[in-house]
C-alpha cells in the first residue's frame, strides 16, 4: 500500500502537444500531496492526454482528455464522489472496459514498457528489468553463435520494411573478415504517416539500447550508430540521455558488466531525406555525402560504413531482442503464423475512431486493428481501405479487412507490411488523390540516381496530377499501369522499386474512382479542388456570417440573419473548404 | 522578394569553433551544417566558405550535401518558423487547408515565397512529425499544434503572434463560435 497518491503522466510528443503539461499542473494545484510521475507515450494517441491516478490502496484509474472544462468531474470521481466521467476509461482492477479494450485487445512485447515507464530514468527501466538479458548473456559466457542460434529459433524478421531474417544477416556480419565492425540502429522512420519508431526511442530508449548491445555483442561490432529523424527532437534528446546514463553505469563503453566486451554509440540525426532510411543511403549520410543508394553486393554485412562489416537494424527489431533472449526463442516463435513470428506494432491513424500505437501478434487480422482496437470509423462515415507501409505499400480495400497481417499475406494483396504505417481512409478520402499525393512525395524523395526512378516518378506525378484537375484521360491509365511495372523493374534501391505501388494497388481496387475522375468529371471523395463544388444549402444556414469572414477569397455574400440571401461566388471560390470547416449547422455541401 | 533585413551576421571563430568540436574530416559535413543552421537558423554562405577553407570538406561536397537534404535552407527565414505537417495522416485530414489558412492571415500570395513580407514567419512544410493521431498538426517553435481545423490555425497563430511580440499583416476577425486549439510548450 502506498502513503500517497500518485498522479502518472504520458508525456510523449503527442501527450505534450494535446496538453499534458497543463493537465499535471491542473490535478498537482488540486492534489499537492500527491507525487508527479512522468511516463513516455502509451500510445493511445486519441486520448490524450492521459492521467494515471493511483490511489493509497495501490487502485489505478485512468482518464483521457483531460482538460481545464472536465477536470472538477474528474476530481470528484478521484474523491469518489460522483459517477465516472465521461473521460473515464479503466480502472487496474477492471482494465478490459470498451475503452479500455484499446489497450487490453494488444500484446505487447517490444512495447513492453513504453507508457509505463519514465523514459529518462534508467533505475525505472532496470526495475522493469532492461539489460538484464544482455547481462546474462555476458555473466552465464554464452558465446556470439549462441546468441545468433536463439535469434535464428525466434525467426525474427527485419521490422523496417524488408521483412529480411535477422540472424541470416547477422551471420553474414559475424563471419566477415575484419576488426572493426559497426551496428547502426535505423531510425529514420521515414514513412511520412509513422511514429513507431519514435514511440520507442522516446518511450523506451534503454530497450533499444539493450537491444543493440546484444545485436553488437552478436555479429562483434565495438563501435554504434544510432541514426534518429530529425524531426523527432524528443527522441534524440531521450535516448542521448540514455546512452549517458547507461554509459556511467558502465553498461556502455569499455568493459561492459566488467567483462571485455566493449561498446560504444554516438547518435547521427538525419537531416530530412526520406531515401537514407534505406541502408546504403544511411551510410553515405553518415559517412558526410549525399545520402545516395548505392549497387549491392557488396551487402553492408560484408563492406558497409567506412568500408567496414556493418548491420543495420530497425528500432523495432532491436526492442525485440531483449525479450527474445530473455524468453527464449522458441516462445516468441510460439506467436504467430507459419512464416511471420512475433509481433508487429502499427502506427493506426486517419479516419479511425482511436488511433495510435497498436501492437498485435502477426496473424490478426487487419479488421482486428481497425475495429476491434481502433473503434472503426470516427466520423461514422463507410470506411474504404488501409493504407499500409506509406509510400513503398498499397491500400488494402476494406472488403479485404480480413487479410491476416503475415508478410505473406500482405504481399499477396499488393500492399506491403511496411514498417507499420497504418492510414484509415473514409468514404470522403479521394484514392486518386492519395496515389497523386504519394507519388508527389517518392518524386520529391527520389535522390535522382536511377533514370526511371527520377523521371518514371516525375511522369507517374504529373499524369495523377492531371486526372484530379479532370484533365485526364482513359490512355493516361494505361500509361500509370505501364509506367508502374517499368519503375520496379528498373530502379536500384527500394525507393523506386516500390514507389508505384500505392498508385498500382488503388487502380486495383478503386478503379471506378479513377474512372469517375476522367470519364464523369467527378471526385467522388470531395476531394479534388477542380471537380467539387461549393454551395450553401439554405435551409440549413442561420446566416451568422462566419463562413465569410474566413473565405480567402471573399467570395461568399449575404445578410446577416438572412439564410436565404447566402450564396458562394462559384467562379471565384477556389474550393479550399475553410467555409465547409467553420460552418456549424454543416449548411455547406460538397459536391 | 528578399528579406536582406533577416541575412545573419556570421563570426568567423564561432564556425571555427564547431569545426573543432565536431571535426574537420569528410564525415563532418552533415554536423556541421547543422550547427550552423540551429544558430542562424539558415546557412548562411559566408558560413559556408569558413568550413570549406577550414576543413577537408570540399565545396562541392558541402553544398551537395545542403542541397541534398530538405532540413537544410539557403536562405535566410522569418523570425518564427511554423512547420506544417504534411503527413499522410495529415494530408488526408485537410493538412491543405492550414496552408490556406496560414497564407491568408500572413499576406503570402505568390505560391513561390514562403516568408512573410514583415520578416516574422515562414511557413514550411514537413512529412510528418510523429503526432499522427492528432492530426492535422503545426508546429511553432517548439510548440505542437493538434487537431487542426484551418480556423484554428489562424487563431493559434494570432495568439502566438501576441504572446511573443511579432506583428501579422493581416488580422482576421475573433469569433467565439469554433473553438480553438492551444499549442502545447515542450
Ligand atoms: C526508401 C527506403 C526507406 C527506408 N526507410 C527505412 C526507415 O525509415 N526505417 C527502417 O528501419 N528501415 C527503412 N528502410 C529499410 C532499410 O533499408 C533496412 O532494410 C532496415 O533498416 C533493416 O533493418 P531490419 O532488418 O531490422 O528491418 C528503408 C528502405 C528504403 C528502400
Ligand atoms: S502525418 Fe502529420 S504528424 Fe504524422
Amino acid at each position: 500500500m502506498g502513503d500517497r497518491m500518485i498522479i502518472t503522466i504520458g508525456e510523449g510528443t503527442c501527450g505534450i502537444a494535446a496538453g499534458s503539461k497543463e493537465a499535471a499542473d491542473l490535478l498537482s494545484k488540486r492534489f499537492p500531496e500527491a507525487e508527479l510521475r512522468s511516463v513516455g507515450c502509451v500510445g493511445m494517441c486519441h486520448q490524450e492526454p492521459m492521467v494515471w491516478i493511483t490511489n493509497t490502496d495501490d487502485v489505478t484509474t485512468l482518464y483521457g482528455q483531460v482538460n481545464k472544462k472536465n477536470l472538477p468531474k474528474i476530481v470528484r470521481h478521484i474523491k469518489g464522489e460522483g459517477d465516472a466521467p465521461p473521460n473515464f476509461i479503466s480502472t487496474s482492477q477492471q482494465p478490459d472496459t470498451d475503452k479500455g479494450r484499446y489497450l487490453t485487445g494488444q500484446t505487447r512485447i517490444a512495447l513492453r514498457n513504453v507508457g509505463t515507464i519514465n523514459p529518462t530514468s534508467l533505475e525505472q527501466a532496470l526495475a522493469r528489468g532492461t539489460y538484464g538479458a544482455i547481462k546474462k548473456i555476458l555473466t552465464s559466457g554464452m558465446t556470439p553463435e549462441a546468441v545468433i542460434e536463439e535469434v535464428k529459433i525466434s525467426q525474427l524478421r527485419g521490422r523496417g520494411g524488408g521483412g529480411f531474417p535477422t540472424a541470416t544477416k547477422w551471420g553474414f556480419a559475424r563471419s566477415a573478415p575484419g576488426e572493426v565492425k559497426y551496428l547502426i540502429c535505423n531510425g529514420d522512420e521515414g514513412d511520412p504517416g509513422a511514429f513507431m519508431d519514435r514511440s520507442l526511442l522516446e518511450g523506451d530508449p534503454h530497450a533499444v539500447l539493450e537491444g543493440m548491445l546484444i545485436a553488437a555483442y552478436g555479429i562483434g561490432a565495438s563501435r554504434g550508430y544510432a541514426y534518429i529523424r530529425a524531426e523527432y527532437p524528443l527522441a534524440v534528446q531521450y535516448f542521448g540521455k540514455a546512452i549517458q546514463d547507461a554509459r556511467a553505469a558502465g553498461l556502455l563503453g569499455k568493459n561492459i558488466l566488467g567483462t571485455s566486451f566493449a561498446f560504444d554509440i554516438k547518435i547521427k540525426e538525419g537531416a530530412g531525406a526520406f531515401v537514407c532510411g534505406e541502408e546504403t543511403a544511411l551510410m553515405a549520410s553518415i559517412e558526410g555525402h549525399r545520402g545516395m543508394p548505392r549497387i549491392r553486393p557488396p551487402f553492408p554485412a560484408i563492406s558497409g560504413l567506412f568500408g567496414k562489416p556493418t548491420i543495420i537494424n530497425n528500432v523495432e527489431t532491436l526492442a525485440n531482442l531483449p525479450w527474445i533472449l530473455n524468453h527464449g526463442g522458441a516462445a516468441y516463435a510460439a506467436i504467430g503464423t507459419e512464416k511471420s513470428k512475433g509481433t508487429k506494432v502499427f502506427a493506426l491513424a486517419g479516419a479511425v475512431a482511436r488511433g495510435g500505437l497498436v501492437e498485435v501478434p502477426m496473424g490478426s487480422t487487419i479488421r482486428h486493428v481497425i475495429e476491434e482496437i481502433g473503434g472503426g470509423s470516427a466520423k461514422g462515415r463507410p470506411l474504404k481501405g488501409v493504407q499500409l507501409g506509406g509510400p513503398s505499400g498499397g491500400c488494402v480495400p476494406e472488403a479485404m479487412f480480413d487479410t491476416l497481417i503475415d508478410y505473406d499475406a500482405i504481399n499477396a494483396t499488393g500492399a506491403i507490411m511496411g514498417s507499420g504505417g497504418m492510414v484509415v481512409m473514409d468514404s470522403k478520402t479521394c484514392m486518386v488523390d492519395i496515389s497523386r499525393y504519394f507519388l508527389e512525395f517518392t518524386q520529391l524523395e527520389s535522390c535522382g540516381k536511377c533514370t526511371f526512378c527520377r523521371i518514371g516518378t516525375l511522369r507517374m506525378k504529373e499524369i495523377l496530377t492531371r486526372i484530379c484537375e479532370g484533365k485526364g484521360t482513359m490512355a493516361d491509365i494505361e500509361t500509370l499501369e505501364e509506367l508502374g511495372p517499368q519503375i520496379k523493374n528498373a530502379s536500384l534501391c527500394g525507393l523506386g522499386q516500390t514507389a508505384p505501388n500505392p498508385v498500382l494497388t488503388t487502380l486495383k481496387y478503386f478503379r471506378d474512382e479513377y474512372i469517375a475522375h476522367v470519364v464523369d468529371k467527378k471526385c467522388p471523395g470531395g476531394v479534388c479542388k477542380a471537380l467539387i463544388q461549393h454551395t450553401i444549402v439554405q435551409d440549413k444556414c442561420t446566416g451568422c456570417s462566419i463562413c465569410a469572414r474566413y473565405c480567402p477569397v471573399n467570395c461568399i455574400s449575404g445578410e446577416l440573419k438572412k439564410p436565404e440571401t447566402w450564396v458562394i461566388d462559384s467562379k471565384v471560390c477556389i474550393n479550399c473548404g475553410m467555409c465547409a470547416e467553420v460552418c456549424n449547422p454543416e449548411a455547406v455541401f460538397v459536391a | 522578394m528578399s528579406h536582406s533585413s533577416l541575412e545573419a551576421v556570421v563570426d568567423p571563430q564561432l564556425v571555427k569553433k564547431w569545426i573543432s568540436e565536431i571535426g574537420s574530416d569528410s564525415s563532418a559535413a552533415v554536423p556541421l551544417l547543422q550547427a550552423i543552421q540551429s544558430h542562424y537558423r539558415y546557412l548562411p554562405r559566408k558560413a559556408m566558405d569558413v568550413v570549406v577553407q577550414n576543413t577537408a570538406i570540399t565545396a562541392s561536397q558541402l553544398f551537395g550535401v545542403a542541397t541534398f537534404y530538405a532540413q537544410f535552407r539557403l536562405r535566410p527565414v522569418g523570425r518564427q518558423l511554423i512547420k506544417v505537417c504534411h503527413g499522410t495522416a495529415c494530408h488526408v485530414s485537410g493538412a491543405d487547408r492550414l496552408n490556406t489558412a496560414l497564407r491568408q492571415i500572413l499576406d503570402i500570395t505568390d505560391a513561390a515565397e514562403d516568408t512573410a513580407a514583415n520578416g516574422s514567419y515562414t511557413l514550411e512544410n514537413v512529412a510528418c512529425i510523429g503526432c499522427c493521431s492528432l492530426a492535422p498538426v503545426m508546429v511553432i517553435g517548439s510548440a505542437t499544434f493538434p487537431n487542426l481545423k484551418g480556423a484554428d490555425a489562424q487563431r493559434s497563430l494570432k495568439k502566438h503572434a501576441k504572446d511573443s511580440g511579432e506583428m501579422l499583416p493581416k488580422q482576421i476577425q475573433d469569433d467565439d463560435e469554433a473553438t480553438v486549439s492551444g499549442g502545447k510548450e515542450a
